[in-house]
C-alpha cells in the first residue's frame, strides 16, 4: 500500500464516508425543498458546490488575514457574496432552472454544509486542500439530492428529466397513476427516511 | 482600541470587496436579465392578441399599460403590467384585456407566494376564472370568482389587483364608465350590510335621510388593524363628503377601504331596517 494520498483522502470523504446528506445530516433545507424533479435537484447540488468550492478556496486563501473574532461574519460575507453572484447569473443564463428553485437559491447563505466546511475545514487547511475538499464535499451533496431527487419523482411523478413535458419521459406509460405524495414536501421526509435507512444498511455491511 | 480597529477593518474590507464583485456582476447579469424579461413580455402581447403589428405604452400609478393596435389602426385591447402586494411579497403579472374590457389572459410573471399554498395563483384552474370576465363584471371573491381556501390571502390579493386594473384600463382607455349608485331613489332609514373580509364579515350601518347618506358606522369588523386603522374613519367620511360610492382608495390598506365601500353599497342595496321587507 502505498502512503496514503490527503487530496484523495478529501475527494472521497467528502462524497462517501463524510457526506453531508446522508452521513452528516447537513442542509437538510434544499434536500427537502427542491427535489421534487431531478433536474432541480441536481441544479441546487451544482449551485451549492459552485458556492462551496469558492467559499472554501476563498476563505482558505484569506484565513491568515481574517482575525479569530470576526470570523463568522467575514465567512457569511464571502458566502453570501458568491450565493448572490450564483443567483444573478443563474436569473440571467438559466431562468427556468432559477425560477425552479426558487427562494432555495438565496438560502444556499444559510446552508450550514457550507459553513461548516469553511469552518471546521477550510479555514485550517491550505487552499488546494480546501479546493478538494470542496468539490468532494459538494459532489456528495449533488449526489445526494440526485438520488432523493430521482426517487422521488419516479414514484411522485412516474417521470425522469421533468418538469419541462418537453424532455420529460414517462416511464410508465400514460395510464400510471404516481403516488402525488412523494411529490409534496411530507414525501421528502419519507423518501429520506428510507434512503437513510438503505445507505445505513449498505455503510455497515461494507464497514465504512 | 487598535484591536477593535483591526477587526472593524478586516470586515469593511471584506464587504467592501464583496460589494465591488457583486456590482461588477450585477453590471454584467442586468442587461441580460433585462432583455429575456422584455422578450418574456413581448410573446405574451403576441400570444394575447396574435393579430398585434403596434403598441403605445403609458403609465398609470406606475402601472404599465400598453395599448395594442393591429394593421388598420384598429384597438384590439390593453395588456398591463402590474405589481401587487401578495402575502409575502410583490406579486408581477400581465393582465390582457381585448377592445371590450374582457379579460383574455393573466400571466404570473413573478411572485413569492408560499410554495404548494400562495402559488396556486399561477395556476389554470384559478386563473381561468376570470377568462370572459369584464368591466361589468363585479370580479368580487364569492361573487362571480372564488378565492382558493388556504390561500386566501394571495388569490384575495390578486382579485382585488384584476379588479382594480381592468377598472383602470376600462375607463382610461377603452372609454367605459362605472355606473354611478343612485341615491335619489332611496328612502330614509338605516341599512345595514355587509360583506366578508379575509378573516371575518364586515358590517356597516348606514343612515339615510333627506336625500343624503348621513351617517356611516362599522358595526362589526375583523380585518387586520393597522390596515383597518389607516382607512377608518376616513373612508366613511369621504363617502358621506362626496355622497357616492366610487371614492378614491388610494392607500396602503386598498382591501379594508374596498370592504368598507362594497358594504355600503350592500347596505344601500338592500331595504332600510325596521320598514320590513329585508328577509
Amino acid at each position: 500500500m502505498s502512503a496514503p494520498n490527503p487530496y484523495l483522502d478529501d475527494l472521497s470523504k467528502g462524497i462517501i464516508k463524510e457526506n453531508p446528506v446522508f452521513r452528516m445530516l447537513l442542509g437538510m433545507c434544499p434536500v427537502l425543498g427542491v427535489t421534487g424533479y431531478f433536474i432541480n435537484g441536481l441544479g441546487m447540488g451544482l449551485a451549492a458546490t459552485a458556492v462551496l468550492i469558492a467559499s472554501n478556496v476563498v476563505i482558505a486563501a484569506l484565513k491568515n488575514f481574517i482575525p479569530p473574532q470576526v470570523r463568522i461574519p467575514c465567512f457569511i460575507v464571502v458566502i453570501a457574496t458568491f450565493v448572490t453572484i450564483i443567483e444573478m447569473v443563474l436569473q440571467a443564463f438559466q431562468p427556468v432552472l432559477y425560477e425552479a428553485l426558487g427562494v432555495f437559491v438565496p438560502l444556499i447563505v444559510v446552508n450550514c454544509v457550507i459553513l461548516g466546511r469553511a469552518e471546521a475545514f477550510a479555514s485550517k487547511k491550505p487552499v488546494l486542500r480546501a479546493l478538494v475538499d470542496g468539490v468532494g464535499v459538494g459532489l456528495g451533496f449533488t449526489l445526494a439530492l440526485g438520488i432523493l431527487a430521482l426517487v422521488r419523482e419516479v414514484a411522485g411523478q412516474g417521470t425522469i428529466m421533468g418538469p419541462d413535458p418537453e424532455s420529460a419521459i414517462l416511464l410508465f406509460g400514460q395510464g400510471f397513476q404516481p403516488m402525488g405524495l412523494f411529490g409534496q414536501p411530507p414525501g421528502a421526509f419519507i423518501a429520506l427516511g428510507l434512503l437513510l435507512g438503505l445507505t445505513n444498511v449498505i455503510f455497515k455491511k461494507f464497514n465504512i | 482600541m487598535r484591536e477593535v480597529m483591526r477587526l472593524s477593518i478586516t470586515l469593511a474590507v471584506v464587504a467592501i470587496v464583496s460589494a465591488a464583485l457583486l456590482t461588477g456582476v450585477h453590471n454584467v447579469t442586468e442587461p441580460v436579465i433585462r432583455e429575456r424579461e422584455q422578450q418574456e413580455y413581448l410573446e405574451a402581447l403576441e400570444r394575447f392578441f396574435p393579430a398585434l403589428d403596434d403598441f403605445e405604452t403609458e403609465e398609470i400609478n406606475g402601472d404599465q399599460f400598453d395599448l395594442v393596435y393591429d394593421q388598420d389602426g384598429e384597438k384590439l385591447g390593453v395588456m398591463a403590467a402590474v405589481q401587487t402586494q401578495g402575502y409575502e411579497g410583490t406579486i408581477t403579472y400581465n393582465l390582457a384585456v381585448d377592445a371590450e374590457a374582457e379579460i383574455i389572459g393573466i400571466l404570473v410573471v413573478s411572485h413569492s407566494e408560499t410554495p404548494g399554498i400562495g402559488d396556486v395563483i399561477t395556476t389554470d384552474n384559478f386563473q381561468e376564472q376570470f377568462i370572459g370576465k369584464s368591466f361589468e363584471d363585479p370580479l368580487e371573491a364569492g361573487e362571480d370568482v372564488d378565492t382558493v381556501s388556504g390561500a386566501t390571502i394571495s388569490t384575495e390579493a390578486m382579485i382585488g389587483s384584476i379588479r382594480r386594473t381592468v377598472t383602470t384600463i376600462g375607463e382610461n382607455f377603452l372609454g367605459k364608465e362605472r355606473q354611478a349608485f343612485g341615491l335619489e331613489d332611496l328612502t330614509d332609514g338605516v341599512y345595514r350590510g355587509s360583506v366578508e373580509g379575509t378573516y371575518g364579515d364586515l358590517v356597516v350601518e348606514v343612515e339615510f335621510r333627506d336625500g343624503r347618506i348621513q351617517a356611516i358606522e362599522v358595526i362589526e369588523q375583523n380585518e387586520t388593524e393597522a390596515y383597518f386603522m389607516e382607512v377608518y374613519p376616513e373612508i366613511p367620511e369621504k363617502i358621506i363628503e362626496e355622497q357616492e360610492l366610487a371614492v378614491d382608495v388610494q392607500s396602503g390598506a386598498t382591501l379594508s377601504a374596498e370592504r368598507i365601500v362594497a358594504a355600503v353599497r350592500n347596505a344601500l342595496e338592500g331595504a332600510p331596517e325596521g320598514e320590513g321587507g329585508d328577509n
